[in-house]
């Protein structure tokens, strides 16, 4: 039966402040894996779908679903700091691609109403002559 | 020896304020660019002033992490971020713009639609009015029409009146006074004062209503020649016709006849038929003096 001899207490020691050594600095190195931002960033180029950037802001919107996309491959890969730039990129192309999906809308209403508003003043006009 | 510091006194301040200034870091500069544009537009502070300040804010953080001297990517991530945020204020300043657009048009259109409104129900009382004129003017024509009738009416029974008064009858002929035998001298063509009183209402008649014109006929009866009783009729006729004239009646409203014994009003069967038949008719013309002769 050999003989397993217990480690000494100030081999203990030594094991025991290793670790945490390694666990501190690994912890440092590592950024921890944004969750929250991940889904926030989710919500808003849903968000941009919703408002229809889509086709109103394209290249902004695809930028975004890229983004998004890879923030989360990222994540699966563990890769947090690169989860993380893609995920606040994504986040504000989304809400450019909302911003601009919304102004286009904005200005089709406008552009409508303008028009609305000469053929009334126009059918008006003729209808006092 | 002061000299040499005097010259490299302004390079040491050169180089320390080149220092102090951000080296170039491409991505900040161009969020910096962005950014400054934007400030300087008053539509874009006016109406998207949180969105820029969300800009400006991450610019800070973004000159910190530079000035911290921290990674590359962390400078460029936040550059990105600024200059992202800026092109959101922008576009927040263009929406917010038509959306004004949009809200000032349907006012204008209001102010429209109610200047319309207004011109029309101006136009619709103006036809109104004009319509209440119009009632106005006929109504104020039927009263005219109706006092005309009433006049015409007066007039009429005036006439009637005096139709009556002249003993005229009316017959298919028309309206017909007879003057009596017992008017003239007997076998004579001379009027009796009476039958001179018959002609003069006769002739203030005519004097009145001077459209009618008379036609003075004769009669006898069968006793004596016919030549002698063709003559005392039209003596006859023509006695009423000089009275009538006398009383200034124009001659050329009097038409005269002598009949003799011709359409006998009695059989001359005995002495007071035979006076009915001598007579003499005046028969009045119509009033726009239209007379039948026999």
């Amino acid at each position: 039966m050999p003989n397993i001899s217990p480690l000494k207490p100030y081999q203990l020691h030594i094991i025991s402040v290793f670790m945490a050594t390694s666990i501190f600095f690994s912890g440092c190195a590592t950024t921890p894996p944004p969750v929250e931002l991940i889904a926030v960033s989710r919500a808003a180029v849903n968000d941009a779908n919703l408002a229809g950037a889509n086709e109103l802001a394209p290249v902004q919107f695809k930028s975004a679903v890229e983004k998004i996309d890879g923030a989360e491959v990222a994540m699966v890969k563990k890769d947090y700091a690169l989860a993380r730039q893609l995920a606040e990129q994504a986040q504000v192309d989304a809400k450019l691609a909302t911003a601009m999906a919304r102004s286009a809308k904005a200005r089709k209403a406008a552009d409508a109403v303008q028009e609305d508003s000469r053929v009334l003043s126009q059918e008006i006009g003729r209808k006092t002559k | 020896m002061k000299k040499p510091y005097i010259i490299i006194a302004p390079l040491v301040i050169a180089l320390l304020s080149g220092c102090a200034t951000h080296p170039i870091n491409q991505s900040l500069a161009e969020a910096h660019n962005s950014y400054n544009t934007a400030r300087t537009n008053p539509q874009i502070t006016s109406l998207a002033s949180l969105e820029l300040k969300d800009a400006s804010d991450t610019l800070s953080k973004a000159d910190a992490a530079f000035d911290k001297g921290e990674s590359l990517a962390t400078v460029n991530q936040l550059s990105y971020i600024a200059y992202q945020q800026v092109r959101i204020a922008q576009e927040t300043a263009f929406r917010k713009t038509d959306e004004q657009s949009v809200a000032n048009a349907s006012a204008k259109r209001d102010q429209v639609r109610l200047a319309a409104r207004t011109a029309e129900a101006d136009s619709a009382k103006h036809e109104v009015a004009i319509i209440q004129e119009t009632a106005n003017i006929q109504a104020a024509e039927l009263a005219a029409a109706s006092a005309n009738a009433e006049h015409d009416q007066q007039i009429i029974s005036k006439q009637e009146k005096q139709l009556k008064e002249l003993n005229a009858k009316q017959t298919k002929r028309g309206l017909v006074i007879t003057i009596g035998d017992v008017l003239f001298s007997s076998s004579k063509a001379e009027l009796k004062s009476g039958g001179i009183h018959n002609v003069r209402k006769l002739s203030t008649f005519l004097d009145e209503y001077p459209k009618y014109r008379v036609l003075i006929e004769g009669y006898t009866d069968n006793t004596g020649n016919d030549d002698s009783n063709q003559t005392l009729s039209e003596q006859r006729a023509d006695a009423v016709k000089t009275a009538l004239i006398d009383s200034g009646i124009a001659s050329d409203r009097i038409l005269t006849r002598g009949y003799g014994k011709e359409f006998p009003v009695a059989r001359n069967n005995n002495s007071s038929n035979r006076q009915q038949n001598r007579r003499v008719e005046i028969v009045l013309s119509d009033e726009n003096g239209n007379i039948s002769v026999r």
